[in-house]
């Protein structure tokens, strides 16, 4: 991705907006007592964390640091284009019983790049993001992060929340409040654009302010590789755009950006591309090549051709183990 | 973890009751309830004021500790929250305890300030009796009553403790609801009835049910309070409760759920 500037942005509305980017208001919502929209949003996540793992398991994911580093102690492995790798993924596979969601998946995120996970909805992009964020245990394989940070990952789940009785600025001071060394939480705000937010409660921000906090948050404390979890899901093309614009700045910053997007055209944009299909890895690369690979056109193209021809109306729900 | 994440997660914990209007409403509920029962009881004395207050204590402490503690941790749940806690350099057992003292703190002070301001009424609307307290002045004093007021807060503590056990067992609302009931039932009646009916059956014998009673933090702390408080002012032999039981009983309940609490938060990922 290209390294865009780093103007000031605003992703606020309203009379002090004068900038082209900004982002709707949402509505006033209700308390913390009362906040049982998302009642089962979690239900899924949690029966995938009660999954034990097998023991040939080999986890060597960093425990975050608990000391006061500043440096990024690292041993990043130098990839073959040049680039240094963040993490690498090694023969990562997950089962649920009989059922397995990923199967043999490795990869590696170089710094500074944005890498686009995409796939059909159930293919395994939500778990696989998990385990490398070290949420979940994988069945077998590896993930190895090359740093000794105290945070070594950020990491913005899907359709993400935060109290809605705290403002925009208490909830990333609380945030920054966790990590052992100074973190500056403007200046997090104003990455993202929300500074003339910062004093708004998050139960007056619209989704895709939300989105951006809660980007503002996976970038605290600077983590060197940054997972986001359907970052422009349900987004307006105007929210969206402003997004991936700010993904740009991040890796252009040298973060390590691995993003799961259903929007093609923002992952088109990415430095590489990784397309997951049952939860197997079906194409990688640079966007342009995976097209080029397929002998498609456009990526939309590539992606109905290497995916399979039953169409999208195929909800995937893992590959099921033949007795 | 070290003090200061720690102290981060309280004082969210704490902001959050303190900014939530409901939470403001069941407490001022709760203070309208206690000074009105200790207003219009008309109690003699402070032992008096004790039993009055007493069996509301033991089914409202219980019902707030639930309200204020059952969707602490699963609201950060359900909002994804945990996850994002998990990508920091936070203990199971750090964010635990972070949110239990924060939930403590706020609720400790809507159960107690009601019971402390409850403390005025005895020499000031006891009637004629009240002059029983100069001659009793040894044994009926506001020094019991502060007993009954310190036994409240630690049964507070632990029943909180259950409460946020359920907040990071259940997975969604509506079992933490279930669960919560039945957890309240239980505490208010089930595990009393269950030693009643044990009793009955001979299950129980007559010389075991005061270590019985143990088991049950109501009856623990309703055991404690007679024991100390109500006993001082009463004709000495009858024994109502085993105070040590108790207390092991009470220590049980509160260590007990705080571990399920950290046990069930989150998944350890980065054992063997």
């Amino acid at each position: 991705m290209t390294d865009e500037s780093n103007e000031t942005r605003n992703a606020e509305t309203g009379d002090e907006s004068n900038e082209t980017r900004n982002a709707e208001t949402g509505d006033e919502s209700n308390e913390e007592m009362h906040d049982e929209a998302s009642d089962t949003r979690r239900d899924e996540s949690r029966s995938e964390s009660d999954e034990t793992a097998s023991d040939d398991q080999v986890a060597t994911m960093s425990e975050p640091a608990d000391a006061d580093v500043e440096s990024d102690q690292t041993t990043r492995r130098q990839l073959e284009d040049g680039r240094e790798s963040v993490i690498d993924v090694d023969g990562v596979t997950h089962t649920y019983g009989d059922v397995t969601v990923l199967e043999d998946v490795s990869f590696t995120v170089p710094s500074g790049s944005v890498t686009a996970l995409v796939g059909p909805n159930g293919s395994g992009k939500t778990t696989l993001l998990r385990i490398v964020g070290g949420l979940m245990r994988s069945t077998a394989g590896r993930v190895d992060i090359g740093v000794d940070v105290p945070r070594p990952i950020g990491y913005l789940p899907q359709d993400p929340d935060f109290r809605p009785v705290f403002t925009v600025r208490e909830t990333l001071a609380f945030y920054a409040d966790l990590i052992p060394h100074e973190v500056d939480v403007d200046a997090a705000i104003e990455e993202v654009g929300l500074t003339a937010a910062s004093d708004r409660r998050v139960d007056a921000l619209s989704g895709g302010m939300r989105r951006l906090l809660g980007i503002a948050q996976a970038t605290l404390g600077d983590p060197p590789l940054v997972l986001l979890d359907e970052p422009t899901g349900d987004l307006d093309p105007r929210m969206t755009e402003y997004i991936f614009e700010v993904v740009e700045d991040l890796s252009g910053e040298g973060t390590a950006i691995l993003l799961a997007t259903h929007n093609l055209s923002g992952a088109e944009r990415a430095d590489d591309l990784l397309l997951i299909d049952r939860g197997s890895m079906v194409a990688t690369g640079p966007p342009a090549d995976v097209v080029a690979e397929a002998g498609a056109d456009s990526l939309k193209e590539a992606f109905l051709t290497l995916v399979g021809a039953e169409g999208g109306l195929t909800v995937r729900t893992g590959r099921e183990e033949s007795p | 973890m070290n003090y200061a994440r720690l102290l981060a997660v309280t004082d969210r914990e704490f902001q959050t009751v303190v900014r939530t209007r409901a939470y403001a409403v069941l407490g001022l509920g709760f203070f309208v309830l206690v000074v009105a029962m200790a207003w219009t009881s008309g109690a003699s004395g402070y032992a008096p004021l004790t039993l009055d207050l007493l069996t509301p204590t033991e089914v409202l402490v219980p019902a707030l500790a639930f309200a204020f503690g059952y969707r602490s941790i699963l609201g950060d749940e359900q909002r994804g929250e945990l996850d994002v806690l998990r990508t920091y350099p936070v203990t199971r057992w750090g964010y635990v305890l972070g949110v239990y003292l924060g939930r403590a703190a706020a609720l400790l002070l809507v159960v107690l300030v009601p019971l402390l301001v409850a403390a005025v009424f005895p020499p000031l609307v006891g009637g004629v009796q009240s002059s029983v307290i100069a001659s009793h002045a040894g044994a009926d004093s506001v020094f019991l009553y502060l007993r009954f007021v310190v036994l409240t807060a630690v049964f507070t503590l632990v029943v909180l403790a259950a409460a946020l056990a359920v907040s990071a067992g259940a997975s969604s609302t509506r079992a933490a609801l279930a669960l919560g009931v039945t957890l309240l039932v239980a505490l208010i009646v089930g595990l009393d009835l269950g030693i009643v009916a044990g009793l009955a059956s001979g299950f129980v014998g007559e010389g075991a049910l005061v270590y019985t009673l143990a088991f049950s933090p109501n009856s623990a702390f309703r055991g404690l309070v007679l024991e100390t408080v109500v006993s001082a002012v009463t004709a000495p032999g009858v024994r109502a409760a085993a105070p040590l039981a108790n207390v092991v009983g009470l220590i049980t309940w509160f260590v007990g759920a705080l571990l399920v609490a950290i046990w069930t938060v989150w998944e350890d990922v980065t054992g063997p």
